[in-house]
């Protein structure tokens, strides 16, 4: 994993976790505990908590296959304009595409559709802007939050 | 952080059931409790169900799934599903889902059990 190039940047946070079902909420407060001097508003925060902790457990699961030796990578920069939280997980498989099938609700209680599967969509929808890719080795997960858009509202 | 583990509880009001929710709606809810608990909701069919989320503080995408669960039992018995409680995060992720579409969503008990009342 490289750090990103783009303008200034600040490394927030940078942790692993054990591929255990429940530590997508130990990854959703130690991010929120690294941003916490950024002043995001309260619904920000919020949806980035959810982001992070769908994409941790996307990748403890689907990636990691919560084998609890196999952790979970994740890191936070503040760079210029946005915050960027990366979450890599060691999957071989090809990683989620981020173009996959809608959830849709009344498909989904007319059976129509799988009831599960809300994850990716709640990511999506929490943030500014999800960016996923992989090799052989390891998936990687990206949530951006403008910031600016954040200063500008505030 | 030991997870809260969900809890469901139900009392009769004059205008429905009313299912007390506690903890943590998320993979280590015991989908078997939940499941008794909406049975034992829907035991004197009420013509409405009111879920109440105000001890809930946390709902993740498998907490989706389950209230879809439980949606989905309300519309085959043709029973009103209704909703209070819920933080404004979750409202909104009520609105995203389009859960609030088919779940009718109240800032209280009072107003929820009101609009349970005259319809």
């Amino acid at each position: 994993v490289t750090a990103p190039r783009s303008g200034a940047r600040r490394n927030l946070a940078d942790f692993t976790l054990p591929s255990v079902p429940g530590n997508e909420r130990r990854a959703m407060e130690e991010v929120a505990t690294a941003v916490s001097g950024l002043g995001l508003p309260e619904r920000t925060l919020e949806r980035l908590k959810t982001a992070v902790a769908e994409a941790t457990m996307n990748a403890m699961e689907h990636g990691n296959r919560y084998n609890p030796e196999v952790p979970v990578k994740i890191q936070v920069w503040r760079l210029e304009e946005c915050l960027l939280v990366r979450i890599v997980d060691r999957g071989g498989a090809p990683p989620p595409s981020p173009n996959a099938e809608l959830p849709d609700l009344e498909a989904k209680l007319e059976g129509a559709q799988s009831p599960r599967g809300w994850g990716l969509f709640l990511i999506k929808n929490m943030v500014d802007e999800m960016r996923v890719s992989g090799n052989p080795d390891h998936h990687t997960i990206e949530l951006v939050i403008n910031l600016k858009r954040e200063d500008d509202a505030g | 952080m030991p997870a809260k583990q969900l809890e469901a509880s139900v009392r009769q009001e004059p205008g429905g059931a009313v299912l007390d929710l506690r903890g943590e709606i998320n993979g280590f809810a015991p989908q078997e409790a939940l499941d008794a608990a909406y049975a034992e909701a829907e035991a004197k069919d009420p013509e409405a169900i009111l879920l109440n989320f105000e001890g809930v503080d946390y709902i993740d995408s498998t907490g989706i799934f389950l209230i879809t669960r439980l949606l989905a039992k309300a519309r085959a018995s043709k029973r009103r599903l209704l909703a209070y409680g819920l933080s404004d995060h979750y409202v909104e992720i009520f609105d995203i889902t389009r859960l609030s579409d088919f779940v009718s969503v109240f800032p209280d008990e009072e107003s929820a059990l009101s609009e349970a009342s005259v319809s």
